[in-house]
């Protein structure tokens, strides 16, 4: 398999105070890898260094064999086409949801507006919300702004996609329907890196599950290894807290 | 001591040609608007970019704007006016000079000076609103905007600008209003604006309650109908959903 | 080109008039604070006619401009003191122009003041009352402590917007530190200097004082 995503000895420090040190791992075309690990331990901000939003001191990150670090990388056309998903949505609520879904289309690609909200539009069929088109992101609930934001970044045609927590800020009763359209992208063989409390979902979804603690790569094995084999305390710990709610 | 009341005075005969006392309150009034509307517009340009620039990660560029602030918030309006009135001209290339201080007629050269001038001050406050407005949006649609691979001024032109420039309306209202109070000072330079016509009525008429009377009412006018105007530019601007903020 | 030796004899001059300036500005903010409160308190009551009163006054005095009212007041002043004491002593433009500063002031203070009372809980209030103070106890022991305490950095920002203001006087001619400045100029013929160090000592001044209120706000934020 190659490697779409991969990232060697990243280290990151804000300050004097080191975030991630020496994070090693890889994502291959088509597998979903979810990252987990307690508030704080740099997960996020990892999954953040991948599209370059966060800057990183030593190591290197190739996206499709692009060097994220290079100086001389083109980073708004690496970026377009990366799919990131975020915890509070970000729809843009000045816009309504179909020019959401077109404008990076034709202000990044450059294509034409027809080309846009056909694809837009598409990809709002397919979460399940075309009748809201029209609509503004305020008017919509949590959830279907989730939904939204996944189907704007489809529209660009991601080589892969990342979520930052893309859950959790949603009201539980809202969460499934999310989960939902991640899990068919999963299976459409989307390359996939989720940074997500979700172990239900990692249970079902992922292939691979990395454990993060303290800016540190503790745990980086199958799914199956992850929640059958015996393992560090720290991620014993953290599963018996997330597993019993 | 005996006030001889007269509310019929604006439309007695000023002894200067055909004209009634309400004719240079008209004319006041008009190079009130004609110095507020110009000085805004100045403003508004130039306020926008320093308040961008305030907000860049360039070093440089956010000092020299911030640099820009401090100096022109913190002298005095009229000590401003002074200075692009009487001295700034003494400094133009000879020919221009010229020009500025013979060619154009008083008015006008006065006209430039408080156009320059508020133009200016008012950016600086322009900038300050501009800089909140931007840093009161969530860190996340900046980053929402660059994942999807917006360059640094797409960012601001599709994204940041459009949202900042919605929630600062109404601190932009009341800086628009102080405009046209502030054009005021063009009086101290000889421009004959509002304020102006109403001390020479005053002086010519010896009614001066009557004509300060009738300032502060246009004044007063016209400061609820720029309100109005501006409500209802905020109405129509008003995104669905969104009630004065942003966020979740 | 420039010669700035010439302000050094001007230096007393100008040090009476900074001195006219701060006199005006340090009464014109005690004035127009002490008014100012009680517009507020006025508009935030029960009775309809006096919160309208209040509400007429606040926006009367923001819709017109400041030298407006330093004119009218400078003309209209004297003959009111002549009506109201029967007396033609002159009153001068300095009374003139504390009364507009005071009057205009208030205005902006008053805004001030009830959007810091607004602030202050509710629960607050009725806390007062469950223990048996008055109305006039309550803002005066609870209520009003508390919204000073955090309307103090608005306070000198106006303050410190009023002490740019006070140069606006030059209309009625009154010597304080820009007239002086300007006057002290034109006669040694060097009007630039005078000037540009005029803007210099405002500068200073209200950027100093700009820092100060920044740091200020900081140590009441903690």
């Amino acid at each position: 398999m190659t490697a779409m995503i991969q990232l060697s000895n990243v280290s990151k420090w804000y300050g004097d105070f080191q975030v991630l040190t020496d994070c090693t791992t890889q994502v291959a075309k088509g597998e979903v890898v979810v990252v987990c690990g307690p508030s704080g331990s740099g997960k996020s901000t990892l999954i953040k260094c991948v599209n370059a939003l966060e800057p990183f001191q030593k190591g290197t990150i190739l996206v499709d064999g692009v060097s994220v670090g290079d100086p001389k990388t083109d980073l708004p056309k690496l970026r377009s086409r990366v799919g990131m998903v975020f915890q509070h949505f970000e729809l843009f609520p000045h816009l309504s949801i179909t020019d959401n879904l077109t404008i990076a289309q034709m202000k990044v690609l450059g294509r034409s507006r027809e080309e846009a909200n056909d694809k837009g539009l598409k990809y709002l069929d397919r979460v399940g919300l075309k009748a809201h088109a029209a609509k503004f992101p305020g008017q919509l609930s949590g959830g279907q702004q989730q939904r939204v934001a996944i189907a704007r970044a489809l529209a660009m045609d991601p080589i892969a996609m990342l979520f930052d927590e893309p859950t959790s800020a949603l009201d539980p009763e809202m969460i499934n329907e999310v989960l939902d359209v991640m899990t068919g992208l999963a299976h459409e063989g989307m390359t996939m890196m989720c940074v997500t409390h979700e172990m239900g979902f990692a249970r079902r979804v992922a292939d691979r599950v990395i454990f993060m603690d303290r800016g540190h790569i503790v745990e980086d094995c199958a799914k199956e290894e992850f929640f059958g084999a015996p393992r560090g305390e720290r991620a014993q710990q953290f599963l018996s807290k997330i597993l019993q709610h | 001591m005996n006030y001889h009341w007269d509310w019929g005075v604006f439309f007695k005969s000023t002894g200067i040609g055909h004209e009634i006392y309400l004719d240079w309150f008209i004319t006041g009034l008009g190079w009130t608007v004609a110095v507020a509307m110009v000085a805004w517009v100045i403003a508004l340009i130039l306020g926008s970019v320093l308040g961008v620039m305030r907000t860049l990660p360039n070093k440089t560029l956010s000092g020299v704007a911030g640099g820009y602030v401090a100096l022109f918030r913190n002298v005095p309006l009229l000590v401003q006016l002074f200075l692009w009135y009487f001295l700034v001209p003494d400094f133009l290339p000879e020919s221009l000079q010229v020009w500025f201080k013979q060619d154009l007629k008083p008015a006008t050269s006065a006209y430039i000076s408080v156009v320059v001038c508020l133009g200016l001050f008012t950016a600086a406050r322009v900038c300050e609103q501009v800089r909140t407005g931007i840093e009161a949006l969530p860190k996340g649609q900046s980053n929402a905007a660059y994942a999807m691979g917006f360059t640094l001024p797409q960012v601001y032109r599709h994204v940041l600008l459009p949202q900042a420039f919605r929630i600062i309306i109404p601190p932009m209202t009341s800086e628009f209003l102080n405009v046209f109070k502030n054009s005021s000072v063009a009086s101290l330079i000889g421009l004959m604006e509002l304020l102006a016509q109403t001390k020479q009525t005053a002086e010519f008429s010896a009614n001066l309650f009557e004509a300060f009377t009738l300032a502060t009412v246009i004044y007063f006018v016209l400061n609820m109908s720029l309100m109005k105007l501006m409500g209802w530019v905020e109405n129509r601007v008003r995104v669905p959903g969104l009630i004065g903020s942003t966020g979740k | 080109m420039m010669d700035f030796s010439q302000i050094i004899p001007a230096l007393p001059a100008l040090t009476d008039g900074m001195l006219l300036t701060l006199r005006l500005l340090g009464l014109s903010v005690v004035g127009g604070v002490v008014l100012g409160t009680l517009l507020a308190l006025a508009r935030l009551s029960d009775r309809r006619v006096l919160s309208g009163l209040a509400k007429f006054y606040v926006n009367y005095f923001r819709s017109i401009p400041l030298l407006l009212v330093i004119s009218w007041f400078y003309l209209v002043v004297p003959l009111i003191y002549n009506w109201l004491t029967g007396s033609f002593e002159p009153v001068g433009a300095f009374t003139s122009c504390l009364v507009a500063f005071v009057m205009f002031e208030a205005a902006y203070y008053a805004e001030i003041v009830r959007a810091g009372i607004q602030a202050i809980p509710k629960g607050q209030v009725n806390a007062a009352y469950a223990l048996g103070m008055g109305y006039g106890q309550a803002m005066r022991l609870i209520v009003l402590p508390q919204a000073f305490r955090k309307m103090t950095p608005l306070f000198l920002q106006q303050s410190i917007i009023l002490f740019q203001d006070t140069s606006l006087v030059y209309a009625v001619g009154l010597l304080d530190f820009l007239n002086t400045a300007r006057s002290k100029g034109d006669i040694v013929g060097l009007p630039h200097e005078f000037l540009i160090f005029a803007g210099a000592v405002y500068f200073v001044i209200s950027f100093g004082a700009t820092l100060l209120v920044k740091r200020l706000q900081k140590r009441f934020a903690v």
